[in-house]
């Protein structure tokens, strides 16, 4: 393996530079506040999956605290799913009544209604009703005061939501190359989920970036994933703003006792060889015999990995500069048996074992960055998800600006 | 409350009251409140019993196991929480170098199973 450069990720995509990257975006409210603007506020953002709102008249509501907006997703009679701000045309209040970050609910009649003052408005967002509405003014137009869309597109079952009043592009074109590279695989037939949440005192590019590598394997996960030994990425290509690369790992150890039954009964866990035909033609081209998982962000906040009866996802919503909701989803086919079950719940323990190692660096970084002591971070080879993630988000910006 | 297992099972039943418990939170707040010499009683007791126990939770269909059975399940859900923090984290009760596992939110944690 001589014959493999240490440099090259660098050597593919040199026009990502390989100098040291600047602190202060991290920390910085102003950069924070402009990223905001010109990243999040234009960007298509994964809110829902379609199973969360299979049924004609389901609906989830997304807070995007970013923006100081809700979105309600909504699947029609005609089962198109349209998103529309939280927003009553009344006199403001919530129409559906949220009770945290993600509130679901049914219509049968698939309408909304504000409990303030019970105004109804339909799946497309039309007003169909206002209670005592002969009493509004002869200026009040029912038809003009529909919920206020937001632009709604769905890729692969991934409900996207884009928050500019007439986007630059549609979620197809946006996506590009990487919604063919990931887009076959059967997520709808995985829909056994564990999901996890917690809010983190830093900013929302520390915690995407302690997820975006594996050189931090042998030594954040030593506990949980001991003896697997990285063996630095495979096949990294960059889609425009987006990334992906497959996770090689070397598994030396056998399985200790429990968690060996538990590989018996269920394939469940990433740190175990995954047998099978899931995986589309497009992931680990080089047929790498190591190859552990896809690992890829949909720019800006999606994480999105892929593996052998597994897929999970880490986003990250920033909440203010030094503030970030973390969300982690891990997708497994629903179990048959009682003995699948039991694996499962190991393989997830195990699963939720190892996030919570992730996410003890993200405070400690944010508050020492903070510091202002250093001016730069540095990024080996292996970081080169990192890099390029600064990299687009530093060209928004500077586009931006322009 | 009954601390009945099936019959072929009753060498477990000191653990019922401690570890037969219904949902991801409890067994969780279960392992990080006892201690490392309990743990290891707690997986000394059941491993050997592991492959037992899911043969007979197979004998019945998902999710519809006799309350016997389903006791025993939650013994067996129990020893995937402790299983880790013996065969990897040398007995700590807490997995070690991690996040506070108290606000770490489990969307499922309340669910039954």
């Amino acid at each position: 393996m001589n014959s493999v450069s240490n440099h090259r990720w660098a050597e593919k995509y040199p026009h990502l530079g390989q100098g040291p990257i600047a602190a202060a975006p991290f920390v910085s409210e102003d950069h924070y506040r402009r990223e905001i603007a010109r990243v999040f506020k234009t960007s298509w953002l994964y809110v829902a999956r379609e199973e969360e709102i299979a049924e004609p008249g389901s609906y989830k509501v997304k807070r995007l605290a970013f923006a100081d907006s809700s979105v309600i997703t909504m699947r029609g009679k005609d089962g198109v799913v349209r998103g529309f701000y939280n927003v009553c045309s009344h006199r403001g209040n919530s129409v559906v009544t949220e009770t945290g970050e993600e509130t679901f609910g049914h219509s049968k009649a698939a309408v909304l209604s504000c409990r303030f003052h019970g105004w109804v408005y339909g799946a497309d967002g039309a007003l169909r009703q206002v209670p005592e509405e002969e009493r509004f003014y002869a200026c009040f137009d029912r038809r003009e005061n529909g919920l206020t869309r937001v632009a709604t597109e769905v890729w692969a079952g991934f409900v996207f939501v884009n928050l500019a009043p007439e986007p630059e592009q549609n979620l197809h074109d946006y996506l590009g190359d990487y919604g063919v590279h990931m887009g076959a695989y059967p997520y709808g037939d995985l829909t056994h989920s564990y999901k996890y949440h917690t809010t983190l005192d830093c900013n929302w590019k520390i915690a995407h970036d302690a997820f975006a590598e594996a050189y931090h394997v042998s030594t954040i996960h030593a506990g949980s994933f001991p003896d697997v030994f990285s063996t630095g990425l495979s096949d990294v290509q960059l889609f425009g703003p987006h990334r992906t690369c497959g996770v090689c790992l070397n598994m030396n150890m056998a399985p200790k006792p429990v968690a060996a039954i538990a590989q018996k009964h269920a394939r469940g866990s990433l740190v175990a060889k995954g047998e099978g035909a899931m995986l589309p033609p497009s992931i680990n081209p080089s047929g790498r015999a190591d190859f552990a998982f896809e690992m890829s962000v949909a720019f800006p906040n999606l994480l999105l990995h892929i593996s052998e009866g597994i897929w999970f996802t880490h986003q990250f919503w920033p909440l203010a500069h030094d503030k970030t909701l973390w969300e982690g989803k891990y997708y497994v086919r629903a179990p048959t048996t009682n003995s699948e079950r039991w694996a499962l719940e190991h393989a997830q323990l195990l699963q939720r074992n190892a996030w919570l190692e992730d996410t003890q660096t993200m405070e400690n970084t944010h508050r020492a960055i903070a510091s202002g002591a250093k001016r730069f971070i540095n990024l080996q080879d292996e970081e080169i998800l990192i890099r390029h993630a600064h990299h687009v988000i530093a060209q928004m910006m500077g586009a931006a600006a322009e | 409350m009954s601390t009945n297992l099936p019959s072929e099972f009753a060498p477990l039943e000191p653990l019922v009251e401690a570890w037969a418990l219904p949902t991801q939170n409890a067994r969780q707040a279960q392992r990080r409140s006892s201690s490392t010499e309990t743990l290891q009683k707690f997986y000394d007791a059941v491993v050997p019993l592991l492959p037992k126990i899911l043969a007979h939770v197979d004998q019945f269909p998902l999710g519809e196991l006799p309350p016997e059975s389903l006791r025993l399940s939650y013994i067996s859900l129990a020893l995937a929480e402790v299983a880790p923090h013996i065969e990897l984290y040398r007995g700590d009760p807490n997995v070690p170098h991690s996040f506070d596992e108290e606000r770490f939110i489990a969307v499922h944690g309340e669910q039954t199973g």
